[in-house]
């Protein structure tokens, strides 16, 4: 609702959408780099901006079963990853509430 | 009833008398007496005889007055009993008005009854030595009129051999201008003077009067130079020996302005119906445009922004449907039956539209959709060209005040100015914001950016990657929405650009995000909204705070306000809390809260420039709504009915065409 500028964030290493370069995470917020999505190597975020979040839906990953959203670029709408809802397994719960964003849709931004 | 003497009277003094100067037919009475009325008290106008020492060669006329209009003798010295008002200082007042405005007679009659004259003849007489030139004249006159103090005199005489050597030059006497420079001038000027001075004596090369008048800004001996000089000089004659030209005038001038600042919902203009002599102004809060007479409504999301044409016929409307449109707006007939159609759908924008502004003539509109310029041809509603300079947002588009062309400000720190045809004049990189707003003064000298603080990368890399966990920012918040805020990473900041120079004027920061500027008629002041929930007013003479403006909710968007009315006379914003927010600007009182858009922010206002009384707001409730002056009939009929308070209901849908009944009682605070 409303009017809203993208949110751009400062720091040493800035990871932006590889399409239209938006910024959307900072390796400050980084918590492993020892993810696999679609394209290969993801990394797992605390925090990203100027995503949109699509509607949850529950997949089997190789550990365990998840409730995830996708996520979306807010200017070109590219699915950049997911978030997670929800972790069955509770070995996992450390992940609720954190994002994964595919290595090879990001790229370095200032 | 007339006098029948007057004719000669008349005759004799419109010799002399231009048509706004004070008459220098006056009644007879000793110079210095007249100022030291108070404590003489009421015996003045007994002892004070009108025909005893008076000149001979003025007072003829007038001494044949005296013998068939009886002076009224009137006790103490004031005007009424109880009051502060001196009355010989009225009497005087309204004989100088009398004059000025050629009732010769009625003046010389009233000085008879009175007693009082408007001044004593020296005065007259310098007066018109003034006026004639006759310098030789009127410079012995002076210390006659008071001006005793040494200083005083010197200036005087400065003032009065300038206009002297300046006619003379004009008269192409160059010797005898030569001698004032030596003999009056260089004499009396101060060490402050010296420089005046030598641009005088270079004045000796202009090549003929016309380069004199131009250089000197001077307007010659036969223009208002010695009205001028008149005006100079009576700084140093004491007020109640010359009276100040004009004086009833400025007086009610004053008391008009007093009467204008406090007049909360001013919105007429300046003229002799609104400002009345009889009654006090006070603009009616009913003709505030506080009832929405349209609603417009075409688009399919939220309306971002609204801006009027610069002639007020057509309405510019952004919205995040990636459309704008071109809507016009009916002329200013009767609100109710005026026609506000959708005259172009501008559908070729990739993204969501945030910026519009027309061109000074209306003929083009630009847009921004995104980090993209558009360029429309609002005749036709085709499009022109896209402008793609920009990596990021666009965040103000501005059309410049002398024609020359545009500029545009976007979150990539980047500020360009384009020609008429797009084509790029002039790029400044790298400036230490990104900015979020921007706006020109009117009078081409300032650009006041606002925007978030760049911060740019650390050049030493302190941190290590293996320890990725370590060197993490505090947990970051959660807005409600399961969307994590990172940190913030900036201070927002306003920066006052010289817009010749590009030299920064002034840089403050600022707490809060900052959405909006804009700049008063005058160039003096910039309007900011500023998160959260409030509005700042900088002087941008001063360059300080002026003014806050507070009530609207801003938390998270872009919201925006404008000045609006006679003279910028208010203050208007939109707001999160879907009202529309009215303020007076000079006391930031808030005098409306406007209710009527539906769910979400109330995103932008304009105000039309050419009627005064009516502006737009539009809302994530996809509509813009078009605010008015509710007409006389319908203003009186609110009076007499109670009205239930009730949600306003959107009648009507999707002609782009809503007529608004008079029927809804928007909220007051």
């Amino acid at each position: 609702m409303g009017m809203k500028y993208r949110r751009y964030l400062a720091g040493e290493r800035i990871y932006g959408c590889s399409k239209c370069k938006t910024h959307l995470a900072t390796i400050h917020s980084m918590v492993s780099r020892a993810f696999n999505g679609q394209h290969g190597r993801a990394y797992l975020f605390d925090g990203v901006v100027n995503v949109v979040e699509g509607e949850p839906n529950d997949r089997q990953m190789t550990t365990g079963n998840h409730t995830v959203r996708d996520i979306y670029c807010v200017k070109c709408a590219t699915v950049l990853g997911w978030k997670y809802d929800r972790a069955y397994e509770a070995s996992q719960q450390y992940k609720e509430g954190k994002f994964i964003l595919e290595r090879n849709l990001l790229v370095d931004v200032q | 009833m007339r006098i029948p003497e007057s004719d000669n009277n008349l005759s004799t003094s419109y010799d002399f008398a231009p048509e706004a100067g004070p008459s220098y037919v006056t009644l007879d009475k000793a110079g210095h007496s007249n100022g030291l009325s108070k404590e003489n008290g009421h015996t003045i106008p007994v002892s004070n005889g009108t025909t005893s020492n008076g000149s001979p060669s003025m007072g003829n006329g007038i001494a044949k007055h005296n013998s068939s209009i009886a002076r009224v003798s009137l006790p103490g010295t004031t005007l009424y009993d109880d009051a502060y008002v001196d009355r010989e200082e009225f009497v005087r007042l309204v004989i100088q008005s009398l004059k000025d405005v050629g009732y010769i007679e009625s003046a010389a009659t009233l000085e008879a009854e009175s007693g009082y004259s408007l001044e004593a003849p020296e005065v007259t007489q310098f007066r018109q030595h003034i006026l004639h030139g006759a310098w030789a004249h009127a410079e012995p006159l002076l210390i006659q009129l008071g001006v005793t103090d040494e200083d005083a005199l010197m200036d005087a005489r400065f003032l009065i051999g300038k206009q002297k050597y300046l006619e003379l030059l004009e008269a192409q006497k160059t010797t005898a201008a030569l001698q004032v420079l030596r003999n009056d001038l260089a004499p009396y000027s101060t060490t402050s003077e010296q420089d005046e001075l030598h641009a005088l004596s270079s004045l000796m090369m202009c090549s003929d009067p016309e380069d004199l008048r131009r250089r000197s800004c001077w307007d010659g001996a036969s223009g208002t130079s010695r009205r001028q000089l008149l005006a100079d000089l009576q700084h140093y004659i004491p007020a109640s020996i010359m009276i100040p030209q004009r004086r009833f005038s400025t007086l009610l001038a004053q008391s008009r302005l007093y009467q204008r600042n406090r007049c909360l919902y001013h919105n007429s203009p300046a003229n002799p119906i609104s400002f009345s002599l009889f009654s006090d102004h006070m603009c009616e809060k009913d003709a505030f445009p506080r009832i929405t007479t349209t609603i417009l409504e075409v688009h399919t999301d939220e309306v971002w922004n609204v801006a009027w044409s610069h002639d007020g016929t057509h309405l510019a409307s952004a919205s995040k449907d990636k459309t704008a449109i071109i809507w016009r707006i009916g002329p200013d007939a009767e609100p109710s039956s005026r026609d506000c159609i959708a005259e172009f759908i501008l559908r070729d924008h990739p993204y969501c539209v945030g910026c519009l502004a027309w061109s000074l003539d209306d003929s083009i509109l630009s847009t921004s959709a995104d980090h993209l310029i558009l360029l429309w041809n609002t005749k036709t509603g085709a499009l022109i060209k896209t402008l793609e300079t920009h990596a990021e947002t666009v965040s103000a588009l501005v059309w410049l005040p002398d024609g020359s062309g545009f500029m545009s400000a976007s979150l990539d720190r980047k500020i360009v100015l384009w020609d008429m045809d797009g084509e790029l004049r002039e790029s400044w990189n790298d400036i230490s914001i990104r900015v979020t707003d921007a706006a020109v003064t009117p009078d081409m000298t300032r650009l006041v950016a606002v925007g978030m603080g760049y911060i740019p990368p650390p050049t030493s890399g302190s941190l290590s990657r293996g320890h990725v966990r370590e060197s993490s920012p505090p947990p970051v918040a959660s807005n409600g929405n399961g969307n994590t805020i990172a940190p913030r990473s900036s201070e927002n900041r306003m920066i006052v650009y010289d817009l010749k120079t590009r030299q920064v004027e002034l840089s403050v920061h600022m707490e809060g995000e900052l959405t909006s500027v804009k700049i008063s008629d005058d160039s003096r002041f910039a309007l900011i909204n500023h998160a959260p929930d409030e509005i700042h007013l900088w002087d941008l003479e001063e360059f300080q705070l002026a003014r806050k403006f507070t009530g609207q909710r801003q938390g998270h968007h872009v919201i925006r306000s404008c000045f609006g009315g006679i003279d910028g006379n208010f203050v208007i914003s939109g707001s999160e809390d879907r009202n529309v927010y009215v303020w007076h600007r000079d006391t930031g009182a808030l005098l409306e809260v406007l209710e009527g858009h539906g769910q979400g922010s109330v995103n932008s206002v304009a105000w039309n420039p050419c009627n005064r009384r009516m502006f737009a707001s539009c809302s994530d409730d996809s509509t813009i709504r078009v605010w008015e002056a509710p007409p006389i009939s319908a203003g009186e009929l609110f009076r007499g009915l109670s009205i239930p308070e009730s949600e306003p209901e959107i009648v009507g849908k999707g002609k782009g065409k809503v007529k608004q009944p008079w029927a809804h009682n928007y909220e007051t605070l």
